[in-house]
């Protein structure tokens, strides 16, 4: 049995755009609700884990001090936006604080023996977040306030991020673009389609991070089984040369098919597959693995199972009765992926070796 | 009047609680039930009417004995899991059957029941998820199956706050004791019928709180450890103590409990045999060690087993006891001291005496640690029942390195029957409004029930806590309670429907209870 941290706080639900945004509280609550009658809250390989807020020095190793005393201010007068659709409200500081103490947590979680893997239930997520600079509903960057604290506190040298959010995480990708220690590889629907309109297969790193970021931007509608040919093709060829301390998954929920603002189509059961070759392929390379939720905005035929199916594959649990409700269903037939991944290894021939 | 029933392993106890004064209290051993309570009863008959009986509580062990006997009827645990963790991980009883059919988190049929209705076994629990907010898929399941209540149970009446896996193991729990309780409750209401009496009946739960008895007979496994909360519910009433540990000598077992802020602790791990339902019960210890238990001889002279083979040497049994050898000490003197020295002889290596004194400190030597683990670093009095007790008190207490003072009430001797006449009823209910549905669905015991609320209608907090209130209040009075006693809100969470960009009602879960404690104007005035 592997035991999990689930790092949650009741203060997730405090920040809030506007009531019917979709990045709106009821994400956490509508998954926290089935997970409960689950029993997985009780469940003894469970343990709820409270963060602290990330602390000014942690912020400041990602966040220009500008940045974090605007965001600060614009917070404590209640109100501001950052872009058309990232609001600031006076919970907005404290809980963007909290969110990436979460990732925080989550990555010490594993540090001590009390635990072998850690998921983080927190919003407002963080993949948008710049150094100086937020928009898509995102403030801080939690991953990277917690992946830089990490580095500065613990001996690892070799971070793999799959960031496998709908939208490119591009401010994720802008802190680490020259970091070889941090290797990004995002897969998301192609920036052509969807916000924030990056996120291409030539975007491969700088200096010494050259290499080290890789980009897999995808058709609309795709679906379960192209997913698992990138995973086969590209995540898993990359991880296991890489060779990764940390194999971190930023674990967006709006990959699947019923989700209102992206035009993917993954399934609950095809979440569960994911996460499974991911650790999978984390034990291989005998990388502690931690996941962090991201965006999904399917609040109620989405989230509930595809977060059920990450947290069941992450206790190494049988997955194969989660799925979302007949109503729902089918997914859209989805197109072949085959000339994406062969862009991406081309793009990526000099830095890695890919099989076949 | 209030005539509480207390229907051990060894004895049925019987007291008449009158204007809070025991009127009058009888005790005879526990053969069958019927007879057992009718004879107890005629005790009582002397001094008492049996037309002004108020009403009638009881507690048996009749579930817990046929549980840890391994005398329960074979099961099938019916599940409608729909989506979700693998239901073959719920194998709680002898037969899964695992059925299509699904409920969703919004309380929506999303996928019909399919089933013929055929089952193998005498009993049967069916439990849907989240049937706490929409019962469809476990009723559809109950006209199907051609089961009478008494081997039929459903998890939508297992009662509020019980996650799906609780929930189906609470069921199986209930079903499996269903036709045992309901043998007991026909034994029962022969006897009080045939004593002439014609009052309401409520049973002792495993927490200390009571429910009537058609409410107690859909989840029975609620009376798992209610022979431990009855002796110190009983023992709290006639002492008006709020912190001590309680000590209950028996024939057959020694039952350690903690009270705290004047009431029993309670904990969710009342597994007996092979039931384990989630509910509440006494946080008690219980150690095979009491009167009428057997001694042996030993390697260093003698020893306690962990049996019972009858009644003690001194009443009439054949075995040397714990009992006998307080005879031979001149402890206590109820019985034939000469029988007792006579059954405790054998086991002696020199005299008689000294063996005597050698049994009563190895009962105390085993009782002293646990009393001491369950007193903790706070808690220094104890307060002992059971016919031994005044005899057993001074020693324990002595021995102990947590406790200084101890009391041995009048009627030490049937606290369990007090400790039924003091219990009250207390119900915890759950609410689940969904507005963007238009639906209310409040969970309890019994039958759960929906409610229509205007759709898209918003709640304040105030009207929140009001529902559930209410809803706590009318549930405690379907069970026999009393409809103005307190209530407090558990908790309270709500949260929006979104419906194209607009806010088209609210989530709202909330849980309230009647707060659980003695009977009105009983502590403290006996």
């Amino acid at each position: 049995m592997r035991s999990l941290a689930l790092v949650y706080h009741e203060d997730y639900l405090l920040h809030e755009h506007t009531p019917t945004h979709p990045e709106r509280r009821e994400r956490l609550q509508y998954t926290m609700d089935q997970l409960e009658e689950e029993g997985l809250l009780d469940d003894p390989a469970v343990s709820f884990v409270a963060p602290s807020p990330a602390t000014v020095e942690q912020l400041e190793r990602v966040h220009t001090r500008d940045y974090l005393e605007e965001l600060r201010s614009m917070s404590a007068a209640g109100e501001g936006k950052l872009s058309v659709d990232t609001h600031v409200s006076e919970h907005t500081w404290e809980s963007a604080r909290l969110a990436a103490g979460g990732v925080i947590e989550g990555l010490e979680a594993p540090r001590s023996d009390a635990y072998d893997t850690a998921f983080v239930m927190a919003r407002p997520g963080g993949h948008h977040a710049f150094a100086d600079r937020g928009h898509g509903f995102c403030f801080l960057n939690n991953t990277a306030v917690g992946l830089r604290h990490l580095q500065a506190t613990a001996d690892v040298d070799r971070i793999l991020v799959w960031d496998w959010d709908a939208h490119h995480g591009d401010g994720t990708q802008s802190i680490f673009y020259d970091d070889p220690g941090v290797l990004v590889l995002s897969t998301h629907q192609s920036g052509e389609t969807l916000f924030p309109g990056t996120g291409f297969v030539d975007e491969v790193g700088e200096g010494a991070g050259e290499g080290y970021n890789v980009n897999v931007p995808l058709p609309r509608r795709t679906g379960d089984s192209a997913y698992l040919e990138v995973v086969e093709e590209v995540f898993e060829p990359v991880t296991r040369q890489y060779d990764p301390d940390l194999l971190f998954v930023e674990a967006g929920q709006d990959n699947h098919f019923t989700d209102p603002i992206t035009d993917l189509g993954v399934t609950a059961s095809g979440y569960a597959s994911l996460m499974e070759r991911a650790v999978g392929v984390a034990d291989e390379v005998d990388a502690t693995l931690v996941a962090s939720l991201a965006g999904g905005y399917a609040i109620e035929a989405g989230l509930p199972y595809t977060n059920l199916a990450v947290f069941a594959s992450l206790l190494g649990y049988d997955t194969s009765n989660i799925r979302e409700p007949a109503i729902y269903g089918p997914p859209p037939s989805s197109p072949g992926v085959g000339d994406v991944i062969d862009e991406v290894q081309r793009a990526h021939a000099d830095y890695w070796d890919f099989p076949g | 009047m209030i005539l509480g029933i207390d229907t051990g392993g060894t004895n049925v106890d019987a007291v008449l609680v009158d204007d809070g004064r025991v009127a009058a209290k009888a005790k005879v051993p526990n053969d069958r039930t019927r007879e057992s309570v009718e004879s107890v009863l005629a005790a009582l008959r002397d001094d008492w009417s049996t037309t002004t009986v108020d009403r009638v509580v009881v507690s048996t062990t009749v579930v817990t004995n046929a549980a840890v006997q391994d005398r329960l009827p074979r099961c099938t645990n019916a599940l409608m899991p729909g989506p979700g963790l693998s239901p073959e991980r719920y194998d709680f009883a002898e037969e899964l059957a695992v059925l299509p059919g699904c409920i969703d988190h919004r309380g929506r049929l999303t996928e019909e029941l399919e089933f013929d209705g055929a089952v193998e076994t005498p009993v049967v629990a069916a439990t849907a998820k989240f049937a706490a907010r929409n019962p469809r898929l476990e009723l559809d399941f109950q006209e199907a199956v051609d089961l009478d209540d008494s081997h039929l149970a459903l998890g939508s009446e297992s009662g509020a706050d019980l996650t799906f896996p609780e929930r189906a193991a609470t069921t199986v729990a209930n079903a499996k004791t269903k036709p045992v309780f309901a043998d007991y409750h026909a034994d029962l209401a022969a006897a009080l019928d045939a004593s002439g009496i014609d009052a309401p009946v409520y049973d002792l739960k495993g927490d200390g709180a009571m429910l009537a008895e058609h409410t107690m007979r859909s989840t029975p496994a609620h009376t798992l450890r209610c022979g431990a909360a009855a002796s110190t519910l009983g023992l709290l009433a006639l002492t008006g103590v709020t912190d001590a540990v309680c000590v209950d000598i028996g024939g057959t077992t020694t039952d350690v409990a903690r009270v705290t802020d004047g009431f029993p602790e309670t904990d969710r791990t009342t597994t007996q045999g092979d039931i384990d339902p989630a509910y509440a019960g006494v946080t008690s210890e219980s150690l095979p060690l009491g009167g009428d238990i057997r001694v042996e001889r030993g390697p260093d002279g003698p020893a306690l087993t962990n049996r019972r083979e009858g009644n003690a040497a001194a009443f009439g049994g054949d075995a040397p006891t714990l009992t006998d050898a307080l005879h031979v000490t001149g402890a206590f003197e109820g019985g034939d001291v000469s029988a007792a020295r006579t059954a405790l002889r054998p086991v002696a290596d020199g005299d008689v005496e000294t063996a005597a004194r050698a049994v009563v400190d190895r009962y105390v030597e085993a009782v002293v640690p646990v009393i001491d683990d369950i007193a903790g670093p706070d808690v220094t009095h104890a307060i002992l029942g059971g016919v031994l007790a005044p005899y057993l008190a001074e020693r324990l207490v002595d021995r102990s390195t947590r406790l200084d003072a101890w009391t041995v009430p009048d009627h030490a001797d049937v606290a369990g029957a007090v400790g039924c006449a003091a219990a009250r009823v207390s119900v915890e209910t759950s609410v689940h409004i969904d507005s963007e549905r238009g639906v209310m669905t409040v969970s309890s015991l019994g039958s759960e029930y929906e409610e229509d609320v205007e759709e898209g209608r918003r709640f304040t907090d105030e009207e929140v806590e009001r529902i559930a209130v209410d809803r706590a209040r009318a549930a405690a009075e379907a069970a026999g309670g009393d409809p103005t006693a307190a209530c407090e809100v558990l908790s309270a969470d709500r949260f929006n429907v979104v419906n194209n960009r607009r806010i088209a009602g609210e989530i709202v879960d909330v849980r309230a209870r009647v707060v659980p404690g003695l009977a009105a104007g009983f502590a403290g005035e006996l």
